[in-house]
């Protein structure tokens, strides 16, 4: 088995302060489903570009570090024997139907402390 | 003995068929497409010696294909602790297992062609990369031809064919063909790069001629390998139609002078009508 990040691309993040339960409903149960699998191992869900802010060389400034239509909204981490088995999850996911992407790329390694904290 | 210059002949042809069979059925062992290569090459090396020595096999496919396996197999085993820290092709199904593989010549060897062929235009590869891989994996085509035939440096062409391979392994292309589910999207990768390779030596890009006749008849040799191998396939037989058709005017697309004729003023007399023939 390998690990693949994959990375969510969209206009902006769902999971904005705001959001109602309604706006997070597609991808939390998308989120469950692959849970359930147990082919995904990590995920976050990011906060809006709005939050972002991105440091290059001595200057900070708000915002994206890439200035492109899209942001990386969220990521996650799964376990599948071969590319293939990674771009049939990834294609699964709700990001696709909004007019966003997935970039898989394959973990090279990770790293997590031994005990994990409460709340990220 | 055999004749050296009948021997040559031989092992001449046997590479312009054969190569794609045995390189794929030896990778299906190496599981590395850079150890199948060399232990495809050295086999046929090896041919040379043998059959002057011992006369050529009735099957020289088989031949090359034991020979090259089991160089891969000593190989695995000399190199048994290093190769096991290098990412492998990934197998989903039936993994071959070592002692299975060591038949004997004349043996009837699974065709594993098209495996190799949804892995070289594995549509996460970069196209100019499917199209390398394809005319190196499968054709045996030397990585300085194609880069003539692409009017790129030599070293630019083989960190293409690199990098490909290297993707291969690295995100773990799998080895194998499709699922039924994936194949219309993967079979389309395919014939995309089997149409890209004819239309460059249909209309070269540059250079002094029109045509490129060594590109079109790769492309062709391609088209006609997959029919074989896809024969249900309409998708598959539709583009070997069309590339025949295409290729049938050949002749007549340019003046004695080498200049572009265009539609109406080609003699269509000459137009080679064998591909309306039923072949195999």
């Amino acid at each position: 088995m390998a690990q693949y990040a994959i990375l969510l691309y969209a206009d902006d993040s769902a999971h904005a302060p705001e959001a109602t339960p309604a706006d997070l409903e597609p991808h939390n149960r998308h989120a469950d489903e692959l849970a359930r699998s147990g082919s995904m191992i990590r995920a976050y869900a990011l906060t809006p570009r709005d939050m972002a802010t991105s440091v290059r060389g001595d200057t900070i400034t708000d915002g994206p570090f890439v200035d492109a239509k899209e942001v990386v909204a969220g990521f996650y981490v799964l376990e599948a024997p071969d590319l293939d088995a990674a771009l049939a999850i990834a294609r699964l996911n709700p990001v696709l139907r909004m007019g966003g992407g997935v970039e898989i790329r394959p973990v090279h390694t990770s790293w997590a402390p031994e005990q994990e904290p409460a709340t990220a | 003995m055999s004749d050296r210059a009948a021997v040559e002949a031989a092992i001449a042809d046997a590479h312009c068929r054969e190569w794609a069979r045995v390189l794929a059925a030896t990778a299906r062992v190496a599981r590395d497409l850079d150890l199948a290569e060399e232990c495809v090459q050295e086999a046929y090396a090896a041919a040379l010696q043998s059959w002057t020595r011992a006369g050529i096999p009735g099957n020289p496919a088989a031949w090359l294909t034991t020979t090259a396996r089991r160089r891969a197999i000593d190989a695995i085993r000399r190199d048994a602790t290093l190769r096991s820290k290098l990412p492998l092709l990934v197998e989903s199904e039936d993994e071959v297992a070592m002692d299975d593989v060591v038949e004997e010549p004349g043996e009837a060897i699974p065709d594993e062609r098209l495996r190799l062929i949804f892995t070289c235009c594995h549509p996460a590869l970069a196209q100019d990369g499917q199209v390398a891989l394809t005319l190196r994996l499968l054709c045996g085509i030397p990585t300085a031809d194609i880069a003539r035939a692409f009017l790129v440096s030599e070293p630019t062409m083989a960190a293409r064919i690199t990098r490909a391979k290297r993707k291969i392994s690295v995100a773990r292309i799998p080895y194998r063909v499709p699922r039924p589910a994936e194949l219309p999207d993967r079979l389309r990768a395919v014939l995309a790069v089997i149409h890209l390779l004819f239309t460059a030596g249909h209309t070269a890009p540059s250079g002094a001629s029109l045509v490129r006749a060594d590109v079109v008849d790769r492309a062709l040799h391609l088209a006609r390998m997959l029919r074989e191998l896809m024969p249900d396939d309409t998708e598959v037989r539709g583009l070997y139609a069309l590339l025949l058709v295409t290729d049938a005017r050949r002749a007549t697309r340019t003046d004695a002078g080498g200049r572009l004729l265009q539609l109406k003023d080609q003699d269509r007399s000459r137009w080679d009508r064998s591909w309306s023939k039923p072949t195999t």
